[in-house]
């Protein structure tokens, strides 16, 4: 009784977390789209080096200016805006594209199964932050080059999940029934193992969401982000004013770091309630 | 033998592959990196003499066979910056990135499996709780935001360390502080799910009733663990790399990490290939080691 109340605590304060920060993240998309900027042109926060490095609460801005003279609110707020976006997108894709080699390598022909495995625990064993470090080296600073490598390297994880989901799942006695009665090899995956993997994929999808945004993160401090408002971007400007301006530092960390506790927290908790191990709703 | 031959297979597989891939990923990415070295200015003579300097002129499977046969032998051309050989470059540059990332490791398997399993032990209690909050937090602190935030509280608040500098012992205990916080989590929580799972297991319901003391049935279940926690720091291998070179251009440390960040500004993109390629080596074979290792441990597993 007592351990599942912490579960259920677990969940709440990672929800409340991330309702916060997506409340946030909306509100400054509205904000930049259409009551400052236009919805083509949203609005980025400017330098302004009259106002260099102000201390929070001073001249109208809340936490303070950053080292270019932008609003630190706005700055976070455009960063958090950025890293939502890109750990959505990464985790659709690596979600979808698991999904699809996953049960591949679930299936019942030979010539099918033992490549996609394969390269599953090929992928799998890549040290994906350094390819990420190399490629993005490459390409320079690109959006769509960042996705693309978050995704590529991030898929088999997910994979691995959706494929002993999908042995599992293939044994139960509703899934022989509906193959007996004669359904399609695509019918079986869309009708029948795709709403039964979802919630499993759903919160994996929240856990890698917070691996997502480190690795963005990690990029843009070594100056190979996707966008200039990145996290870890702006963590690096703000190490070379430590001394003189450590709220930067400070606010930034403390918003990164909520974030990620959020998201890992509520995955955690997710993950625990819908393990079948530890489960005690199934038996009351 | 037939296992480590098998293993040892399986890595010269697996490597080949990826230094493939690697090859690949880089000639397919969108844009010319030659242009990008030289800047928008550049005239199409130069960025002409450049490619051949580079050796991209020629034909893509030739080029290959020079990557390749360039890694195993330890010759990848020179720094575009410096001029000087990578190899060397790397080898100048290795001991502080070594010494950093081994301490980090064997201080956070030490603390990560003594917090973990007394808090498996004491489940419930005050000591579980705050291990699991403690841990919680240090992971929501990234090692780029967790490095700005220890120097900022110990060295220039409290003025117990210094800020930054290379040297002496004094200099490295912030660096593998960083990277420890965060590496110890991960044990911590590792070791305490896998104790508390290992713990419910019939013979140790026997040893119990044998007669055994529980120091004796913890030390025994803790080594059941063992074979799950190697495998997460092998796993997490590639974050602790990448984690030490992120370290040491927080605390301005000589070593690869340095060398990589310096790179990438001076888009010197062969020595960040360069140290990519070993590094990835080098984490492949510390993962192959340590699957070995649980297989040999643990029979279960093979």
């Amino acid at each position: 009784m007592m351990k599942h109340k912490i579960k259920g605590f677990e969940i709440k304060l990672g929800g409340g977390i991330v309702f916060f920060y997506l409340f946030w993240a909306l509100g400054w998309f509205f904000y930049s789209h259409f009551i400052k900027g236009s919805l083509t042109t949203p609005y980025n926060p400017l330098p302004n080096l009259k106002t260099e490095l102000l201390a929070p609460m001073s001249d109208g801005f809340l936490l303070g200016t950053d080292i270019y003279g932008r609003s630190l609110v706005e700055i976070l707020s455009a960063g958090l805006l950025y890293s939502f976006g890109v750990s959505l997108l990464v985790s659709f894709f690596a979600g979808m594209i698991g999904l699809f080699i996953g049960q591949l390598s679930a299936g019942d022909k030979y010539f099918i199964k033992i490549p996609s495995d394969m390269l599953t625990n090929l992928i799998f064993v890549f040290p994906s932050i350094l390819i990420a470090i190399l490629f993005m080296s490459v390409v320079g600073q690109s959006f769509w080059g960042l996705v693309f490598v978050l995704s590529f390297t991030g898929w088999p994880a997910y994979a691995k999940i959706i494929r002993t989901e999908v042995l599992r799942i293939k044994n139960l006695s509703y899934v022989e029934c509906s193959r007996a009665s004669g359904i399609s090899h695509w019918g079986l995956f869309f009708r029948i193992i795709i709403p039964a993997v979802l919630p499993v994929l759903l919160v994996h999808l929240f856990l890698g969401m917070s691996g997502v945004i480190i690795s963005e993160a990690s990029l843009g401090f070594l100056g190979l982000g996707g966008s200039e408002f990145s996290f870890g971007a702006g963590l690096s400007s703000a190490k070379s004013v430590l001394l003189e301006a450590p709220h930067i530092t400070i606010f930034f960390s403390l918003s990164l770091a909520g974030l990620i506790m959020g998201l890992n927290l509520l995955g955690d908790g997710l993950r625990d309630y819908m393990d079948p191990k530890n489960n005690e709703r199934i038996s009351k | 033998m037939s296992l480590f031959l098998n293993k040892l297979s399986y890595f010269l597989v697996t490597i080949f592959l990826s230094l493939t891939l690697i090859f690949f990923l880089i000639r397919l990415a969108p844009g010319d990196p030659v242009a990008r070295i030289l800047g928008p200015n550049a005239k199409m003579e130069e960025i002409i003499s450049y490619r051949e300097q580079l050796g991209l002129t020629k034909a893509t499977h030739v080029q290959y066979i020079d990557y390749l046969t360039g890694i195993f032998k330890g010759d990848l051309g020179n720094s575009l910056y410096s001029k000087k050989k990578i190899t060397r470059l790397m080898g100048e540059h290795f001991i502080p990135t070594f010494t950093i990332a081994f301490f980090s490791i064997l201080f956070a398997f030490i603390f990560g499996v003594i917090f973990g399993m007394l808090s498996g032990i004491y489940k419930s209690k005050f000591f579980d709780h705050l291990a699991r909050a403690l841990a919680i937090t240090a992971l929501s602190f990234p090692i780029f935001s967790l490095g700005p935030v220890l120097v900022y509280l110990m060295a220039i608040k409290l003025k117990l360390l210094p800020v930054s500098e290379w040297g002496d012992l004094k200099h490295a205990i912030l660096p593998i502080l960083t990277l420890v916080i965060p590496l110890g989590a991960i044990i911590t929580k590792v070791t305490r799910n896998k104790f508390l799972e290992e713990a419910k297991v019939p013979w140790v319901d026997f040893l119990r009733a044998k007669g055994m003391d529980n120091n004796g049935i913890n030390l025994r279940v803790l080594k059941v663990c063992m074979p799950t926690i190697l495998n997460i720091v092998g796993i997490q291998m590639s974050v602790v790399l990448a984690g030490t070179m992120i370290t040491e251009t927080i605390f301005d440390i000589p070593g690869m990490g340095m060398l990589l960040f310096e790179s990438i500004q001076n888009r010197d993109y062969p020595v960040v290939q360069g140290i990519i390629v070993y590094s990835t080596i080098i984490y492949m074979a510390i993962y192959f080691t340590v699957d070995y290792l649980n297989e040999k441990m643990d029979p279960r597993i093979g």
